[in-house]
């Protein structure tokens, strides 16, 4: 039909936000798990810092099962799953029912997890449904608007995970390109300014990192309703 | 048949995966539940379903006929074929609707007709549900996965395809549509049917909208973009109760509703689908009468039966109802949704006598029914067979022409003893087969 409607558009977005944080702190995951067979205990501590969430967590063992699967920890990466799926759940009509599905496999998926001992082993389907939501998403969402708007948040939150995270300098420029392309195909509305000094911190400023909170201050405030 | 019964756990994976379920309110919160799928089929054949369809658009023309003239002259009233105390005092009569003519003066859009089939082997109607019925969804994705399941059961056997409902309900939304976009409005997420409104919404091709997505200006509605752009609405499917559609209207305490819309409905600008006001056709109470408005208003014996049914308004009725309450089902008029059906012969003798003074104090809130002796249906409860009670909702479209959608929802009885089938109370579906008078 063509048109958004601004409550949609808000859900799109966040459709893309979080199905990227989950798909990339599960990624992060895998590592940190590998990481725990060598590592003493605590090894979370500087994780939660990066990402800025409160480190709730007495040991590697809990902080598995609450980090992946808690249900009232609001950061965990099931909880981010739910939100997703929340986003996803209200768009069929734009979406379409297939690309629809694979949200709802993932958290399923997700959710089905929990009890198993190798959770590892399982949770590779939800990478690889989220992975198909997105190839889905290129595929059969028919509304070009609709895709940007998705990709928009993709590639916002991507961003904001790579600096977090402290992603290589060059991964840092390719992700910051991806979303700028993505932007200018939209009417989204956003801040020229943010998006100028976020260019100037990523491509040009000598030292990047010094400079890291106020990119993420940028990112947070680049895209704003009305 | 076999393979199909052979892959139901497959089946109901699939529908999980596409996200088949309704939604219900236990202890104040909001669950998703999944629609269990039953796939051995309702099968209906050729001359039966001619049968129904005959009676059922017979039926849904009367009632559109009924609501046309309620709104209106009022003549089946002050011909005194119906007290006029059953159609004012009706809940669902809304006087903010006399005198406005719908689109193309269609009242009900999508009626759905739920039957019973006796041992007798007649169909007994036992609702019309003309306000917004839901279940069509259910089966017409069943379909589509058992076809993908099984292809060989499709291909041995003559069944008529069921999935041309969404090209029906989008030709049924443009007879009326008065110019502009067709939107499904719905109450949101947490609304029982949601998956329903979101799935008609991608199959017929209609923007799934909110009430905040809406407005009125200058006695038009529109569809509000993200870019501040507007779109004309024709046809508004809404998917949310009278009492929500307008809070200038009706409840003004309301916070939902589009403020004006019927002023642009009035005025002939959005057609409404299904009209405000319909309630006072589907009332169980008026139910007893529809048999008397098909000899009224189309000059025909009806087709189809109604239960046996009692107004015990009437005093010959409530003498009957009062002596044989133990063997009749009682239901509060004002229930909906399998609520509110009391079955006499489960009642204790304190409870039955407390019934029936209260069936004395309000007579014109409850009818009595007899209990129909209906045909039990095969349901597979793990590797066995059982035998459970079923119903059937039959969609009739009313545009252009008046049409049956040669499929519906059955619905099942999951426990052994009871009645009831609604989704609400545990139940599930099965699909319904309508076979082609071109056998294979």
């Amino acid at each position: 039909m063509g048109i958004i409607s601004m409550e949609k558009v808000d859900h799109l977005y966040w459709l893309g936000r979080y199905t990227e944080r989950v798909y990339t702190t599960l990624r992060v995951f895998f590592h940190i798990y590998d990481r725990i067979i060598e590592q003493p205990e605590g090894i979370y501590g500087k994780y939660c810092e990066r990402l800025n969430i409160p480190n709730i967590y007495t040991s590697n063992r809990q902080f598995v099962q609450s980090y992946l699967f808690g249900e009232d920890n609001p950061d965990s990466v099931y909880s981010n799953m739910r939100r997703a799926y929340d986003n996803a759940i209200v768009l069929r009509d734009e979406l379409s029912s297939t690309v629809l599905s694979y949200v709802q496999l993932a958290l399923d998926t997700f959710a089905s997890c929990r009890k198993t001992t190798a959770p590892l082993l399982e949770l590779q389907q939800v990478i690889d449904d989220l992975l198909a939501f997105w190839g889905g998403a290129d595929d059969y969402v028919e509304e070009e608007d609709c895709r940007n708007i998705l990709k928009c948040g993709k590639y916002v939150e991507r961003l904001d995970l790579c600096i977090r995270l402290d992603y290589h300098e060059k991964d840092l420029e390719k992700e910051y390109r991806k979303l700028c392309n993505r932007l200018g195909k939209t009417n989204l509305n956003y801040s020229p300014q943010s998006l100028a000094r976020l260019e100037e911190i990523i491509l040009r400023e000598e030292d990047p990192k010094s400079h890291y909170g106020e990119a993420l201050a940028c990112l947070g405030g680049l895209i704003y309703a009305g | 048949m076999r393979e199909l019964i052979e892959h139901t756990e497959g089946i109901n994976r699939l529908m999980a995966r596409y996200g088949v379920k309704f939604g219900i309110y236990k202890g104040g919160e909001f669950h998703e539940q999944l629609f269990p799928f039953d796939a051995i089929p309702r099968v209906i054949t050729h001359e039966e379903f001619r049968q129904l369809e005959r009676g059922l658009i017979q039926r849904v023309d009367a009632l559109n006929l009924f609501l046309n003239d309620i709104y209106g002259e009022k003549k089946i009233i002050a011909d005194g074929v119906i007290p006029e105390e059953f159609v004012f005092i009706s809940s669902g009569y809304l006087p903010q609707c006399e005198g406005i003519k719908p689109p193309k003066n269609i009242y009900s859009h999508i009626s759905g007709i739920d039957l019973v089939l006796g041992k007798d082997g007649e169909w007994y109607i036992l609702e019309d549900n003309l306000r917004i019925p839901s279940g069509a969804s259910y089966p017409m994705i069943a379909r589509e996965i058992c076809r993908r399941v099984s292809p060989a059961t499709f291909g041995n056997n003559s069944v008529v395809d069921n999935r041309q409902y969404a090209a029906m309900l989008r030709e049924t939304l443009d007879w009326v549509n008065t110019g502009g976009v067709p939107v499904i409005m719905t109450p949101g997420r947490y609304n029982a049917a949601y998956f329903e409104h979101s799935y008609l919404a991608e199959r017929t091709g209609s923007a799934l909208a909110s009430c905040t997505d809406l407005f009125v200006e200058d006695n038009y509605l529109y569809y509000k973009d993200y870019r501040d752009r507007k779109q004309k609405v024709g046809v508004i499917y809404r998917r949310i109760s009278d009492e929500y559609l307008d809070p200038m209207t009706f409840l003004p305490e309301s916070l939902i509703g589009i403020p004006n819309l019927m002023d642009v409905y009035r005025r002939g600008n959005v057609a409404i689908v299904n009209a405000p006001g319909n309630g006072v056709a589907d009332d169980k109470g008026i139910y007893y009468f529809v048999p008397k408005m098909i000899r009224y208003y189309l000059d025909q014996e009806p087709v189809l039966k109604n239960a046996p049914t009692y107004l015990p308004f009437y005093e010959e009725d409530k003498k009957y109802v009062l002596d044989n309450l133990e063997k009749l089902v009682i239901k509060d008029v004002a229930e909906a949704g399998g609520y509110g059906v009391i079955f006499g012969n489960e009642l204790s003798r304190e409870r039955l006598q407390e019934m029936k003074e209260l069936i004395e104090r309000e007579s014109r809130r409850f009818i009595a029914q007899e209990v129909i002796d209906f045909q039990d249906m095969e349901v597979m409860d793990g590797d066995e067979k059982v035998l459970r009670k079923a119903d059937l909702r039959a969609f009739v479209l009313s545009g252009e022409k008046t049409r049956v959608w040669p499929s519906g929802l059955t619905r099942f009885s999951r426990n052994a003893d009871s009645f009831v089938v609604n989704s609400s109370q545990g139940g599930g579906f099965k699909d319904t087969w309508v076979l082609s008078q071109w056998k294979k």
